[in-house]
């Protein structure tokens, strides 16, 4: 299992599930970001939708007070993954510089073990060649691999944003251009729920609120998965007033 | 919210800035006049692996918002929130970031062409032909000519207003599916009686710390949901990250905004404004100092029976209205949408008045006053005109209204007794395809125009701009109208759609507010900055508190009693829209928010009901009502009254290309054509009889059903 390493970036997302209002907007632009293909009516009911990013709906109590619980979900991006020690292929990696998670698609065999070891069920398995009838195709991010049948996918929070940010930060000299970056979900989030940052950065804005905010929680941190998204405890009443 | 343009920000002006530098050159895609280019005179901005930004406003709801579309070696490659814009603030949702779906959809129109109604013959005609065509029909009674647009108040409004007005011709007639969910002429309507002015009221919830909503679902689908939704935030949680504000939604159905409220109260439909007031007349009576007029002739133990909401809560709720630092009621949505929606709306209106810090402001817009909204009754009138033969040639933009308006106002009929119906539509909808001739605009991503936007802090110009060179044979529907203008003899003083836009620019030009995004001495540098900056906006909220004048409001009638076996049937607009968009696959595929479902209809019925009905989720039941049928899939939804079912709006396209036709069904059918008192269409009136068909439909969700509700394996 790959280690945390002391390494200049951490990067790291808090949802504030307090301010998820469940609009499903993550959803759609982590979709158009990352060339995520629509698999139509049958393949979402078989369970087989490509949601790199989903929102979770919960019922709790009953008629009538009654409402929902949303929780959005996605790759976890653990420091311990489960997903990375069952790969035959090393296709589920950690990557050193920015501390997250990586599939890489063309090591890929489609075992699904990783899958199956994923707690958060982030994966999602590609299980057909989908064709994006021309001319809709011109719309594909250059940045991002449009992947083929038999590979699993999920969340990269938005490495190729990351990628970007890296080397305009190194080519122009500035690292600040670097703390800038931002996930195609916290971009669209229209309450702000959704919060990217570095965790290393002390002046980051979302480090205070992930190692130390009094609602913070992990989602199954019993399993020693050290995930990099701290979830703000979300209804009730809390900051002092009642 | 940073305040401040980050650096990113910066730079993606910058690369719209480049982009007016094309506009300047004539070389980029927007240029004035576009022009279709081989790749290897790529303009000098385009560099392989660079992207450039566009800034323009996305055309999908009449909100308004701001985008900022990415392109790469000239493709639309993803649309984002412009973070300078004071709609969206950086923030978009789901009808923006598919845009490029519809903009490279497989199923548009690709040139002009004459065809026989309801398929068959189609025939490709060129632009000169289809230039003249329209310049015959408007050389010949103008007083037969009529104009149907949809609810968007831009630049094309305009032209076409001033069009007939040179003509002599009937002005414009609008209708807009999603303004009539939200009740928007009821709501101005209401603004008047209660302010005295005939506008869109912007409501201060950022600073509220109580907020009643009436039927508004503004996280989905209210006047502005991007712009709420961001107030909704400041309300819900202080700077310093307290959670702040109580928001109370009253509506049958659980929205959206229900689920993220602090109290649901599912009041019977048509009983909102009887709430509303019985709230007005206990928080007068808690506050002390005399109940106003308004709510002074009200029967609180009424309302309670009327709504099913208890006098305890009742009360409860006045006491938290009447001792808030400020309180704010929403009208909107399914509240408005009854016969009584405009009694309702003025007294959900006047609750804001014993509000302890005012709520409601306006801002001016003298334009806007004056243009008349779309409703239902100008349709009516337009229906009337068609059946009778009064009208020779239709011009319908924007709206597809075979599938927007109720069956039961004999559209499709009167559609067939006008001698030409010429479409300008992108896509092969219901209306485009039951049109003699479809001679199709650019779509949104295409085009240059502007758009007033109604329901901001301020005065704003949204702009649009192309952001590719367009991919077909298309028009834009301003130049196709000037030209053939021209042909008629009759014409307007415009070279072409910029320079009418420009026309209307110039006044702003002129009056070189201080407080302005930007100024310019001359036309060219104003019309640079409009492209790059998105639009021109005063750089601070101008809004007027809006007084309440003392009248009294009329009684509120309450609802009919249902009849033995009957529901009441509420259709409500989700990420689907008016229904114009269900052509755009990743739309179709996320998720409903409360329900998980994708790509289909359904109908939402509590559990009790179900088990009475004997019908699960997945079965598919037939829903009747007065004026027409329809089959879906139910869903069982425990956050809807029992008495009540419930249905989105936006599937059962008959055409729409392949993502849209044939799917779900059209709850357009089974509404009354009945109005309220503003001329908005009653549809929360609808009631339906539900059968069991003993077929089971299952719909595509994202949750497991399995121990839901009993349901196994």
């Amino acid at each position: 299992m790959a280690q945390v390493t002391e390494q200049p970036r951490k990067w790291g997302m808090v949802i504030d599930l307090d301010l998820c209002t469940g609009c499903n907007a993550c959803v759609t632009a982590c979709a158009m970001e990352n060339n995520i293909h629509y698999t139509g009516e049958d393949e979402v009911a078989y369970g087989r939708g490509l949601y790199w990013m989903r929102i979770q709906r919960y019922w709790h109590g009953e008629y009538p007070n009654v409402g929902p619980e949303f929780t959005p979900m996605l790759c976890q991006q653990c420091g311990e993954a489960p997903c990375e020690p069952v790969c035959p292929t090393y296709a589920s990696v950690h990557s050193n510089e920015e501390q997250i998670n990586l599939q890489v698609y063309n090591r890929c065999i489609g075992t699904r073990y990783c899958a199956n070891n994923c707690p958060y069920h982030a994966r999602v398995f590609n299980f057909f060649d989908y064709e994006i009838p021309a001319p809709m195709n011109a719309y594909l991010n250059p940045d991002v691999t449009v992947r083929s049948r038999g590979v699993m996918e999920k969340c990269t929070f938005c490495v190729h944003r990351l990628v970007h940010a890296r080397i305009d930060a190194d080519t122009q000299g500035d690292p600040s251009l670097e703390n800038e970056v931002t996930t195609a979900c916290a971009q669209a989030c229209p309450t702000n729920a959704i919060m990217f940052g570095d965790l290393t950065d002390e002046n980051s804005p979302i480090r205070t609120l992930f190692e130390r905010s009094e609602r913070g929680f992990q989602i199954m941190e019993e399993l020693g998965t050290f995930p990099s998204i701290t979830y703000l405890k979300g209804g009730g009443v809390y900051g002092g007033r009642d | 919210m940073k305040s401040k343009i980050s650096r990113r920000d910066f730079l993606k002006l910058s690369g719209a800035g480049l982009a007016t530098a094309g506009v300047l050159t004539g070389c980029g895609p927007t240029s004035r006049y576009v022009v279709r280019q081989p790749y290897s005179s790529m303009p000098e901005f385009g560099q392989t692996g660079v992207s450039t930004y566009y800034a323009t406003t996305c055309r999908d709801c009449t909100a308004g918002c701001g985008i900022i579309v990415r392109t790469v070696e000239g493709r639309a490659i993803k649309a984002e929130g412009n973070p300078a814009h004071p709609v969206s603030r950086g923030k978009i949702c789901q009808r923006a970031l598919t845009a490029v779906q519809g903009l490279y959809n497989p199923d548009r129109i690709t040139g002009p062409r004459r065809q026989a109604r309801g398929g068959g013959s189609v025939e490709e005609i060129d632009w000169d032909q289809a230039v003249e065509v329209v310049g015959q029909a408007l050389q010949g009674n103008a007083g037969s000519l009529a104009f149907l647009l949809g609810g968007t108040p831009d630049h094309l409004f305009d032209l076409v207003t001033e069009l007939a007005e040179a003509l002599g011709a009937p002005p414009p007639v609008r209708y807009s599916t999603l303004q009539m969910f939200e009740g928007r002429s009821t709501l101005i309507a209401a603004t008047e009686a209660v302010y005295g002015t005939p506008a869109v009221p912007h409501f201060d919830m950022a600073n509220s710390d109580v907020v009643f909503s009436f039927g508004a679902n503004l996280l989905e689908e209210w006047l502005s949901p991007l712009a709420y939704t961001r107030q909704f935030r400041q309300f819900r949680q202080d700077a310093a990250g307290r959670r702040t504000g109580y928001l109370v939604t009253f509506e049958p159905r659980q929205s959206v905004t229900g689920g993220s409220s602090d109290l649901w109260v599912p009041v019977a439909p048509g009983s909102e404004g009887l709430v509303a007031a019985a709230i007005g007349r206990l928080a007068a009576e808690a506050r002390g100092g005399g109940v106003p007029p308004a709510f002074a002739g009200v029967d609180v133990n009424a309302a309670a029976e009327a709504s099913g909401v208890p006098v305890e809560t009742l009360t409860r709720l006045a006491e938290m209205f009447a001792t808030a630092r400020q309180a704010t009621a929403l009208p909107g949505g399914n509240a408005l949408g009854h016969a009584n929606g405009l009694e309702s709306a003025v007294a959900i209106l006047t609750l804001n008045s014993l509000s302890a810090a005012n709520p409601v402001s306006i801002i001016p817009v003298e334009e806007e006053a004056s243009a008349p909204q779309g409703s239902l009754q100008a349709v009516q009138e337009l229906v009337d005109r068609m059946r009778s033969g009064q009208v020779s040639t239709l011009f319908i933009h924007g709206v597809n209204p075979l599938f927007e308006l109720p069956s039961s106002l004999g559209f499709a009929e009167a559609l067939a007794q006008v001698p030409q119906v010429i479409s300008f539509a992108s896509f092969p909808d219901e209306t485009a395809l039951a049109s003699d001739y479809i001679l199709p605009d650019h779509t949104g991503l295409e085009s240059f125009g502007y758009q007033r936007v109604q329901a901001a802090d301020r005065p704003v110009l949204s702009a649009m701009q192309p952001v590719v060179v367009p991919l077909y044979n298309t028009r834009a529907t301003a130049d196709v109208l000037l030209a053939a203008t021209q042909q008629a003899g009759a014409g307007l003083d415009y070279t072409d759609e910029v320079a009418f836009i420009q026309s209307r620019l110039r006044p702003l030009l002129d009056a070189n507010d201080p407080d302005g995004l930007f100024r310019a001495d001359e036309m060219p540098t104003f019309w640079a900055q409009f492209l790059q900056y998105g639009g021109w906006w005063t750089q601070s909220p101008r809004l007027e508190p809006a007084e309440a004048s003392a009248s009294g409001g009329s009684a509120i009638r309450p609802p009919e009693p249902l009849q033995s076996g009957q529901l009441h049937f509420i259709a409500y607009p989700n990420k689907l829209g008016d229904g114009s968009v269900a052509n755009r696959p990743w739309i179709q595929e996320t998720p409903d928010p409360m329900v998980t479902a994708t790509w289909n209809s359904y109908l939402l019925i509590h559990p009790d009901t179900a088990a009475g009905l004997g019908v699960r989720t997945n079965d598919v039941v037939l829903v009747r009502s007065e004026h027409g049928e329809l089959e879906t899939s139910v869903y069982v939804y425990p956050a809807i009254r029992p008495d009540t079912v419930a249905m989105p709006f936006g599937q059962g396209h008959t055409e729409l290309g392949r993502w849209a036709a044939g799917r779900g069904a059209n709850p357009a059918v089974l509404f009354p054509p009945q109005a309220n008192g503003a001329g908005d269409l009653a549809f929360a009136d609808t009631r339906v009889t539900l059968s069991a068909t003993g077929r089971r439909r299952p719909l595509a969700l994202i949750e497991s059903l399995d121990g839901v509700y009993g349901e196994g394996h």
